[in-house]
């Protein structure tokens, strides 16, 4: 019951937001000269921003790029993190401890410093879709160590149980014994890890894009919403302006109830 | 294991981690697109043949092996060498910066542990409502470190300390309120409430010294975590600080400032790690 009501929430933003954008009369990127800076009105239900773009429409688009890219890289985190946990957790000690350290290595660097750094090195002439996959994949490629930790833990837990080494002496190869045995067991670690790192890495897109590093312009994202807060003529002129950051905070808000729930199951 | 096995093996895993991050971000860098850009390439006065041996100068100077020898001449030197960007001694630069971004991070972290304790620690003797309470740390957590700050300048309240202190103080509330509330409910500390101990000579005499390891851990999670959120904080305040300086040395591709910053930051995780003694994970907390 708990979590039919988060979920709910969220898939009645997702659908609003799809299908503001199916059935609106203008594109994310489309430029009214004639309303810049506009409050709101018939035509533009929550104004425009400083070039004339609908910000209803902008919204949509930065819930939807923010929400797919988050999850998309959060998949791929999880799957580098089971990956390199389990290759920890079925390797001799010597190999464990190596790669054990890579994983500290990133852990102990400050995320967000790593990330800034990793994303500014990227090509400067990429397209607003090249840089929002880029951004994307820096966060997936940086966020896998502590996940990678909690999947060591959970497998070599697991690798030592009685039906464990019941199977090995079976004759079950490793290989077998992870994919029929542990992976299953494991289920319950890896959803935690996955829903963790959705709201993780939204934050982290919105704290990029906020330092004019995250999705490039004209598509829509949660960090580039926020730089309009910088705007003191827009603020000035609507308070519209604030939408992005409070549909944000809802947006996070309902993703972080998931992962709690998520974690206590677990 | 002895205390100074331990001090040297833990003094080595620094040396190591420091060693790994200027490494990492000479790769980076040196890899990065416009790395060779040079001004003197757009300036018209230099005749062709001046520009194709400044070009090949570069070339030579930028290969791995001459950027590594370099970084590490700096070093030896104490100055970590030239800023590309100021022109002047990196440790020159760094060090003005230095004691304004100490002070941002002490007060912020100190502050933040304040307010975290002082709610976590009733919060989590309650037997209902913990979560109601805890509701305006959970917010506080959904809210992007930017979007604080920039919501603190529009407001004309508060500013970089408050924003550093409410991000600390929401990401170890939840860590606490769990530590604090397993110690609450333990048998020990049972018999001690049915004995009529005060609840404060019961935090100072049992609680305390059982989490004090745990707490160790914590704070060196603080210090990593202020040391993310610095960056974004002292841009968007426009505080002289090494965040500011490490943003700008990322946007104009800054090698020698970025390997030494990256080094002070290794250096001060190494250093939060030693101190705290026993390793505790984030799992116990």
């Amino acid at each position: 019951m708990t979590k039919r009501m988060p979920a709910a929430a969220l898939l009645l933003l997702i659908a609003s937001a799809a299908l503001t954008l199916m059935f609106s009369r203008y594109d994310y990127a489309h430029q009214d000269r004639d309303a810049i800076m506009a409050s709101s009105s018939e035509e533009h239900s929550t104004g425009t921003d400083e070039l004339g773009r609908d910000r209803t429409v902008r919204v949509a688009a930065a819930l939807l790029v923010g929400l797919t890219g988050a999850t998309a890289a959060a998949a791929i985190t999880t799957l580098i993190a089971a990956c390199f946990g389990l290759l920890a957790a079925f390797s001799p000690r010597s190999i464990a401890i190596v790669l054990l350290f890579v994983s500290d290595l990133f852990l102990s660097l400050p995320w967000l410093f790593l990330l800034m750094m990793a994303r500014s090195l990227l090509p400067l002439t990429a397209s607003p879709v090249e840089t929002a996959v880029t951004t994307f994949l820096v966060l997936a490629a940086l966020g896998w160590p502590a996940c990678a930790r909690a999947i060591y833990r959970g497998a070599v837990q697991l690798r030592y149980t009685e039906w464990m080494i019941y199977g090995h002496a079976c004759g079950l190869r490793t290989q077998q014994l992870i994919r029929l045995h542990l992976l299953p067991h494991l289920r319950s670690l890896f959803l935690p890890q996955f829903l963790i790192c959705v709201p993780a890495f939204i934050v982290a897109e919105a704290n990029l894009g906020a330092l004019g590093l995250g999705v490039g312009e004209p598509l829509p994202s949660w960090g580039a919403m926020l730089l309009e807060l910088d705007n003191s003529a827009l603020l000035a002129r609507s308070h519209w302006v604030y939408l992005p950051i409070v549909l944000l905070v809802v947006v996070l808000l309902i993703l972080e109830s998931f992962s709690s729930e998520g974690g206590t199951n677990a | 294991m002895s205390l100074p096995l331990t001090v040297v093996l833990r003094a080595g895993r620094t040396l190591l981690l420091m060693l790994l991050a200027a490494t990492g971000t000479i790769l980076l860098v040196r890899f990065a697109p416009g790395f060779f850009s040079d001004d003197r390439e757009m300036d018209a006065r230099y005749a062709q043949t001046a520009r194709l041996e400044i070009q090949a100068e570069a070339d030579q100077q930028h290969s791995l092996r001459s950027i590594a020898i370099r970084e590490v001449k700096g070093w030896l030197h104490g100055d970590f060498g030239q800023s590309r960007q100021f022109q002047v001694p990196v440790a020159e630069l760094v060090g003005a910066r230095l004691r304004v971004s100490a002070i941002l991070l002490s007060k912020g972290i100190l502050l933040g542990w304040l307010l975290a304790i002082c709610t976590a620690l009733p919060i989590s003797c309650l037997r209902k409502g913990g979560v109601v309470w805890g509701l305006p740390f959970t917010v506080l957590l959904a809210v992007p470190t930017a979007a604080m700050a920039t919501a603190c300048i529009l407001a004309e309240t508060g500013g970089p300390v408050l924003v550093l202190s409410l991000l600390i103080a929401a990401r170890e509330f939840k860590f606490l309120r769990s530590l604090l509330g397993a110690a609450w409910r333990s048998q020990h500390l049972l018999q001690g409430r049915a004995q009529g101990l005060a609840p404060l000579a019961l935090v100072r005499m049992h609680i305390l010294p059982n989490v004090a390891p745990q707490l160790y851990a914590l704070t060196t999670l603080s210090i990593v975590t202020a040391l993310g959120a610095f960056v974004p904080i002292e841009v968007i305040f426009t505080v002289p600080g090494v965040g500011q300086l490490a943003w700008s040395a990322v946007m104009n591709r800054d090698l020698p400032v970025l390997v030494a910053i990256s080094l002070l930051m290794a250096c001060i995780v190494g250093l939060a790690g030693m101190l705290s003694a026993r390793e505790f994970t984030l799992e116990a907390a």
